[in-house]
């Protein structure tokens, strides 16, 4: 295999490097013989012709929106059929629609929106000089190494996986730019690569069918949503944040401050504005001011003289409130401010300029106050609220109305705003994020862009005409390594924000199917997970419907990782001016325009859009109907929520990003809107979730609207005040919590453990799952779909990926094996293939290149020296080309790979610096205690020119005592004892439990769930269904029992039993039938360790810590308090030093230090010098406090002196 | 086996077959104690000898499934047994090198997809070598209509497998693929009239628990009748359904036949003086349980120790670890 052969994309994942000189695998071990086969499989050749035609394979039916088994002409209840709008919505949204719809607005509308924002880049040097974008898009993702030779430039996802290459696409300019005397035009220029999110728009897998995909070697279940970097799956996870350019009430009750806040944010700047009330006067804070300003001041400067106004506007015409805000004019009189000037000039004092506008050299410019102050209220103190004119109205209202927020929370303490209350949330996302690095790295490119057309433009002559498009080209590296940097690290830099946030990034769990999918639904907390406060991790009422209540880790994160819910959906950015035009066509006063009077007149609301004041309407309920009509008309985009707040007497449009929202069904008097009609259209296809969105049928509620309205869970509930009908209660829970069977009959805590184990589960991964080779994969040989479905499982194909078996349990105790949840195992049942699994592992190298164009290579097989045709032992399983074969058995010590590298990797081979050709050899050996096969080789070449070689390996594992095995309901167990078929209690009919599992994990668990999951799965076994277990629904338990009293069983589903090992019967009824179970990745095999004698730590002497390096058991802290206090004196010294680190030392007994081999340094002489033993590491510490200047001396002691020796 | 007449018509054992079928029989045993019962139960699910595939030469296998997969379900195919007790010998026990025909049964698989269509390859498709111990041992077992038997792998264009498979005798209690049944069902007293079990119900026992099948062989208790605490079970129902390796009148007589020649052994060394009785104590290969010679003292767990371990189970040598001869 020469270095040269570059595997094409569909070849890296077969069998390697020679798949025709396959060896032969034995079980167990045998030498491979001749067959004789070939000529009996003659006979066989004609029957293979007569298979019939294809049938179907069921592929194209997975992306079909699922329908519960109903066929086309089922009766249709809207009641009961309501639920199918769940499937219609995923399948226009897909399961992670957020990161997918944020990407593609990221990609589509904000790249350009940042370029325009930043497009034209100018030279110092010369005036004429200009380079202006026009226009941005980002191509699809094509090979970096393609070229004319290469025509093939489509790459898959798998081909990145496979070849540790970064998924992306070329981002692509326009622009127009001074070139000597005329303007030129360039279109498709690249100045950067970007990566791209699986499945998004840009994806090579957007818009596939199920059998493209295959084609692609792509799972069609796989969610996306991911980006793959250098051959790592990437996901960003969704942050969670306070919202932005939302004033938010806060008080300290101790200290007696209440204030109002605002975190501003636009594309330049982010910074945080209060009004804080402190010993009742109201100041403005912010970070550019050295100290708070008196909030008169602030709105005087802002131009508004009159005290009159400023009360009016803050205070309304109410006594209570008016009085409250009185004190704050004294302040201003105290220090003699009443005009706007002497307001500016006051805050320009305060204002911390820094020396921002000086030019490099020039002395310090002489402040001026008022240039400093209205720079700092129009374009620093929230920002979000823009200046026009030096018109500081609408930012005067805004601080009015702060105010406002401040006066009332200090007379109601209900006004104080909830920081945990999810509306008051917003989500970041992929997109999002992309963004702001994007927009970074992107001025960075343009400064640089400009630093270089300066350099050249400086030079007085030229050869050429300058040409700025040779300097585009150049240098776009910077763009493509700083956003491949932060995907891969996960260290979010943003320069503007003085952003710096680690851990944004994480790589995607593999472990199962269901891991990678409750990944892409995460969302992560900005809160600190050390602090102990309760509020931040408490389940809010307000995230109902919107996050999962049962899916989030337990410990440290309990509470700050959370799960979206099935229906979620997290806005994007809607534009802001058509819905302002809205506003005022139905019927508004702009709010700029009126004064405090009308503001506060009763029955006047403040029309506020994203936060900001914009009207004042005079028939808020109107207004807000007519303006809901709008939106489920299709005029306004269905995202923008609107909500009346009574307190504040205000409505709020919101149009921002991030919000959380999720369709409802629109009732209008006392009707669902969506009737059996549209439902029957719904299920015939002539309908889809878009059209029942355009008709006003559904609708998107964010949290702040849904709090605003009645919502009826069923349509038996509805009444006159109803607005909305729940599609379906299931959806409040994740696609995690999801796979558990009857969850509402759980405790609560049980869901939650069963969302964190559902994660480990060994089953299916993907559809490629073999054509994958990942660090480490568990698979499942025989995986079944359990028999108590949810309508989540088949939503999420859980049902096509499964992570379990269906095992026949039995409730009772066994053998005293089965204490502390032990189950006891059939091994009957293991010998069949149950809890039967794979574990793959990759093991890789890069052959790497040297400057003096020597490279690493493989080859150099060693054959022993006996017997020179035979390779020696260590090299038995390597092929001619010094790869392991595929189907070869490795165990600890063989070598996979012969790879060896250079010894002289410098010399330049100018002159006589030749050095040697020699090579050593490095080879990758095989460490772990029990063999493997190797499964697959892969040889290619990654994106450095660098080959890489891939091996990977199998075992493959039946149950064994120690394993993990879980049930959906929080219940984990591990085996403690398998046990022959023949001494297993069984049923009349025969019938013997795979496991048997103690009832005493019953009643403290009351995971009452669990019982109904047997029972209704021994009803589905004997009636040939598979049954339900949908939380909030599923099958009826009393249905159930018929079934079971109608095939011939108890209703309660106990059977009688006899005991396997005396054939007498059982006394008790024994709970008796299929429960699913979940085999966990923790297997004993992995964590089984021992050692009598071993490696040794370096610097302490003291044994290695771990199972990898092959470490000792610490006899710790605790164990050795036992020892003490037990009096184990010589246990003690020997397993803290005899077994540990003793070390021999030779001690002058005169001064007391160390001397060695009988003589002491110090005194010069022998005299007096004995050996003893002690601890290496007390050793060590003696001779370090030497090294600090602290001199330790040993003074030594017989503690049985004998007669002949006296002292 | 052959019974004698007037055993039955004596106070022996008595064996009333209620249904009969191709693969399955029903019976009652009457005038035994239950724990014999249960022995003949216990014997047929684990120590009838049987045939199944145990070695698996693979040359070629370029199908989806790993080599150990495949050797998975290739043992649990169910091999037609008859007469091997007598006509095949256990392997260890033979005389041969490695396996041969008086020891075992070769089958081979061969198997090529051609074609675009997806191909599946049958238990049918197992070719067995005629060299063998008698006519029928070793032949795949094939109950479908097609007579196809179990689908062993599907194969795509281009895959192929290619196989030897040797079939050995053994018994349940090494592994499963040995069993002749997959289950024995086993019942006596089906009106509960001795009390061995506690009835739990809500209302009424009548109503809520339905009367097992073999509950009219028996007359229920009379109203009023006294409970009698020595009464012993005595008559057992057994539902023997075999995998189709064996002939349902096969499995029980082997079993009679395992479980006598076990107590024989028993007897046998009862009947011996007492000095050599201890030797005669120590294991025999007929009564040894896994069928496995190499006993040590029961340091290791059969099947459980891989080869890499090294010194198969022993205690590890002095200067070396368990993980290999790796020096420090």
């Amino acid at each position: 295999m020469g270095p040269k052969k570059k595997a094409p994309p569909n070849s890296a994942s077969a069998a390697g490097p020679s798949s025709s000189e396959k060896p032969s695998a034995r079980k167990p071990t045998e030498a491979p013989k001749a067959s004789n086969a070939p000529k009996k499989a003659r006979a066989r050749a004609s029957r293979v012709e007569d298979e019939g035609p294809r049938e179907d394979d069921g592929f194209a039916a997975l992306l079909e929106p699922f329908y519960g088994g109903k066929s086309l002409t089922d009766p249709i209840k809207t009641a009961e059929d309501k639920w199918n709008l769940l499937p219609a919505f995923l399948k226009v949204k897909g399961l992670v629609k957020q990161h997918i719809d944020s990407f593609n607005y990221f990609v589509e509308h904000e790249m350009m929106d940042i370029v325009m924002a930043n497009k034209r880049v100018t030279s110092d040097v010369d005036s004429d000089f200009f380079l202006e974008y026009t226009n941005v898009h980002v191509g699809t993702p094509e090979r970096l190494d393609y070229s004319d030779r290469k025509p093939l430039h489509e790459i898959t996802p798998n081909e990145c996986r496979l070849r540790d290459m970064t998924y992306a696409a070329p981002i692509l300019v326009d622009f127009r730019y001074r070139k000597g005397k005329q303007i030129s035009l360039r279109s498709n220029v690249p100045i950067a690569r970007m990566p791209i999110m699986l499945r998004s728009s840009k994806c090579r897998l957007s818009g596939k069918n199920d059998r493209q995909m295959a084609h692609m070697n792509e799972c069609a279940l796989d969610p996306g949503g991911y980006f793959i970097v250098n051959g790592t799956e990437k996901v960003i996870l969704v942050q969670e944040q306070l919202s932005k350019n939302r004033v938010i009430v806060e008080a300290d009750v101790k200290k007696g401050i209440v204030s109002a806040s605002v975190t501003s944010s636009t594309h330049e700047r982010k910074s945080k504005g209060y009004v804080i009330m402190k010993k009742e006067k109201i100041y403005l804070q912010h970070n550019i001011l050295t100290e708070p300003v008196p909030i008169v001041i602030v709105l005087k400067a802002m131009g508004i003289p009159s005290d009159n106004e400023i009360l009016l506007l803050v205070a309304g015409i109410e006594d209570k409130y008016q009085d409250e805000f009185a004190v704050n004019f004294e302040e201003a009189t105290k220090l003699g401010i009443f005009s706007q000037y002497q307001a500016l000039d006051y805050i320009g004092t305060k204002v911390k300029m820094g020396v921002r506008n000086r030019a490099p050299g020039a002395p310090p410019q002489r402040r001026n106050t008022l240039a400093d102050a209205l720079e700092a209220l129009s374009n620093i103190i929230i920002t979000h609220v823009p200046v026009h004119g030096m018109d500081f109205r609408p930012k005067a209202l805004y601080i009015c109305f702060m105010v406002r927020r401040v006066l009332m929370a200090m007379g109601d303490p209900k006004l104080v705003d909830d920081r945990d209350y999810v509306g008051n949330k917003r989500l970041e996302l992929a997109g999002q994020l992309l963004a702001l690095l994007f927009e970074d790295l992107f001025k960075k490119f343009n400064t640089d862009l400009k630093m270089n057309i300066d350099k050249v433009l400086k030079k007085p002559n030229r050869t050429a005409a300058f040409d700025a498009y040779n300097h585009m080209l150049s240098h776009g590296n910077g763009i493509t390594a700083g956003m491949n940097r932060a995907i891969s690290t996960g260290n979010w830099s943003v320069k503007r924000f003085k952003m710096e946030r680690a851990g944004v990034t994480h790589v995607l769990s593999r472990l199962s199917f269901i891991s990678a999918l409750g990944m892409m639904t995460r969302i992560s907390s900005q809160f600190e997970k050390t602090r102990k406060v309760s509020g931040p991790r408490a389940l809010q009422p307000s995230q109902f419907g919107m996050l999962c209540p049962s899916d989030t880790p337990e410990g440290e994160a309990c509470g700050l990782v959370k799960n979206l819910a099935l229906m979620t959906h997290i806005t994007t950015n809607d534009e802001e001016e058509p819905i302002r035009q809205h506003v005022f066509f139905l019927g508004t006063e702009d709010i700029t325009k009126c004064s405090g009077r009308e503001i506060y007149e009763p029955g006047a609301y403040v029309v506020y859009i994203n936060g900001t004041p914009l009207a004042l309407s005079r028939e808020p309920k109107k207004f807000l109907n007519a303006f809901r009509n709008l939106r489920r008309t299709g005029r306004v985009s269905e995202f923008v929520s609107i909500y009346i707040n009574h307190h504040t007497n205000s409505v709020h449009i919101a149009a921002d990003e991030g919000r959380i929202c999720r369709p409802l069904i629109v009732v209008e008097k006392r009707k669902s809107k969506v009737t059996k009609r549209y439902l029957e259209s719904l299920r015939k296809g002539i309908m889809d979730f878009d059209d029942f969105l355009y008709r006003g049928l559904i609708e998107y509620v964010d949290v702040n609207e849904e709090n605003d309205s009645n919502i009826a869970l069923y349509e038996n509930e509805i009444d006159a005040t109803t607005t909305h009908l729940e599609i379906e209660p299931f959806t409040i829970l994740g696609a995690v919590a999801g796979l558990i069977p009857y969850p509402h009959h759980n405790q609560s805590p049980r869901n939650t453990y069963q969302c964190a184990m559902g994660k480990q589960a060994i089953g299916t991964i993907a559809y490629n799952q073999f054509s994958r080779i990942d660090t480490l994969l568990y698979l499942m040989v025989y995986p079944q779909q359990p028999m108590v479905k949810t309508r989540t499982i088949e939503l999420i194909h859980y049902d096509k990926l499964p992570a379990g078996q269906n095992a026949t349990v039995a409730v009772m105790s066994f053998s005293g094996y089965d204490i502390e949840d032990a189950l006891v195992l059939n091994k009957a049942s293991c010998d069949r293939g149950f809890g039967r699994c794979q574990v793959f592992r990759k093991y890789a190298t890069q052959l790497r290149r040297y400057p003096n164009g020597v490279s690493d290579g493989i080859g150099g097989i060693e054959y022993d020296e006996k017997d020179p045709t035979r390779p020696i032992t260590k090299h038995t399983i390597l092929g001619s080309d010094g790869i392991a074969r595929v189907g070869e058995k490795v165990s600890a010590g063989d070598t996979y790979i012969a790879k060896r590298v250079p010894l002289n990797t410098t010399s330049t081979g100018i002159g006589s610096d030749f050095g040697t050709d020699a090579y050593k050899p490095a080879p990758m050996t095989y460490k772990l205690p029990d063999y493997s096969y190797i499964d697959k080789v892969m040889v290619s070449q990654i994106e450095n020119e660098n080959m890489v070689v891939k091996v990977q390996t199998r075992q493959t594992r039946r149950p064994e005592l120690g394993d993990k095995f879980s049930s959906r309901h929080g219940q984990k167990g591990v085996v403690g004892i398998i046990v022959n078929q023949e001494d297993m209690p069984f049923a009349d009919s025969g019938v013997t439990p795979d496991i048997i599992m103690n009832p005493h994990g019953f009643p403290s668990r009351m995971t009452v769930g669990k019982m109904l999951e047997c029972l209704s799965g021994k009803a589905g076994v004997l009636n040939g269904t598979l049954e339900y277990g949908t939380a909030f629904g599923g099958s009826n338990v009393d249905v159930m029992g018929q079934i079971l009293i109608d095939k011939g069983f108890s209703y309660s589903g106990k059977d009688f039993v006899t005991s396997g090992i005396t054939g007498e019967s059982l006394p008790a009824y024994i709970f008796f039938g299929p429960i699913y179970y979940q085999k966990l990745k923790h297997m004993v095999q992995d964590k089984m360790h021992s050692r009598a004698r071993g490696p040794r730590a370096i610097l302490t002497r003291q044994p290695t810590e771990g199972r990898s390096r092959d470490g000792g058991l610490r006899l710790g802290e605790m164990e050795r308090d036992c020892l003490i206090a037990y009096g184990a004196s010589q246990l003690l010294l020997e397993r803290l030093m005899l077994s540990s680190d003793a070390h021999q030392v030779d001690i002058c007994e005169v001064c007391g230090l160390m001397g060695y081999q009988g003589y002491c340094q110090t005194c010069k002489t022998t005299k007096g010098v004995t050996t003893m033993t002690m601890p290496y590491a007390a050793k060590l510490l003696v001779q370090e406090l030497l090294s600090m200047n602290v001199s330790v001396r040993l003074k030594l002691e017989d503690e049985f002196p004998h007669e002949g020796r006296k002292r | 086996m052959d019974f004698d007449d007037d055993m039955i018509l004596d106070q022996g054992p008595a064996v009333t077959i209620t249904e009969a079928g191709d693969n399955f029989v029903n019976f009652a045993l009457q005038k035994v104690d239950l724990s014999f019962a249960n022995s003949l139960r216990r014997v047929i699910m684990a120590e009838i000898p049987i045939m199944a595939i145990d070695l698996v030469e693979i040359e070629v296998n370029s199908s989806v499934l790993p080599d150990e997969f495949l050797c998975h379900r290739l043992g649990l195919i169910p091999l037609v047994s008859k007469n091997c007790t007598e006509d095949v010998e256990y392997t260890r026990e033979c005389d041969c090198d490695q396996y041969c025909s008086r020891c075992s049964v070769t089958l081979s698989l061969h198997a090529k997809c051609t074609s675009n269509e997806i191909m599946k390859v049958y238990a049918a498709d197992l070719l067995v070598d005629h060299d063998r111990a008698n006519p029928w041992v070793g032949t795949p077992v094939i109950t479908d209509a097609e007579g196809k038997g179990t689908v062993i792998c599907k194969l795509r264009n281009g895959q192929e497998l290619r196989m030897k498979c040797i079939a050995k005798k053994g018994i349940g209690k090494e592994h499963a693929k040995w069993a002749p049944v997959a289950a024995v069902g086993f019942e006596y007293d089906p009106h509960n009239k001795l009390k061995h079990t506690d009835l739990w119900f809500e209302k009424s026992i009548a109503e809520e628990w339905p009367a097992s099948k073999h509950a009219e062989w028996e007359e229920p208790a009379q109203e009023g009748e006294r409970f009698d605490p020595d009464a012993e079970p005595d008559k057992y129902y057994f539902e023997v359904e075999g995998v189709g390796n064996l002939a349902p009148d096969q499995i029980i007589h082997e079993g009679i036949k395992v479980l006598q020649t076990k107590l024989a052994t028993i007897l046998n060394a009862l009947g011996e003086t007492k000095e050599d009785a201890g030797e005669r104590f120590l294991p025999d290969d007929d009564v040894d349980m896994g069928g496995r010679n190499d006993f040590d003292n029961g340091y290791t767990t059969p099947g459980y120790n891989g080869p890499s371990y090294g010194n198969h189970g022993r205690a590890t040598p002095y200067g070396a670890t368990p993980y290999g001869q790796s020096g420090y």
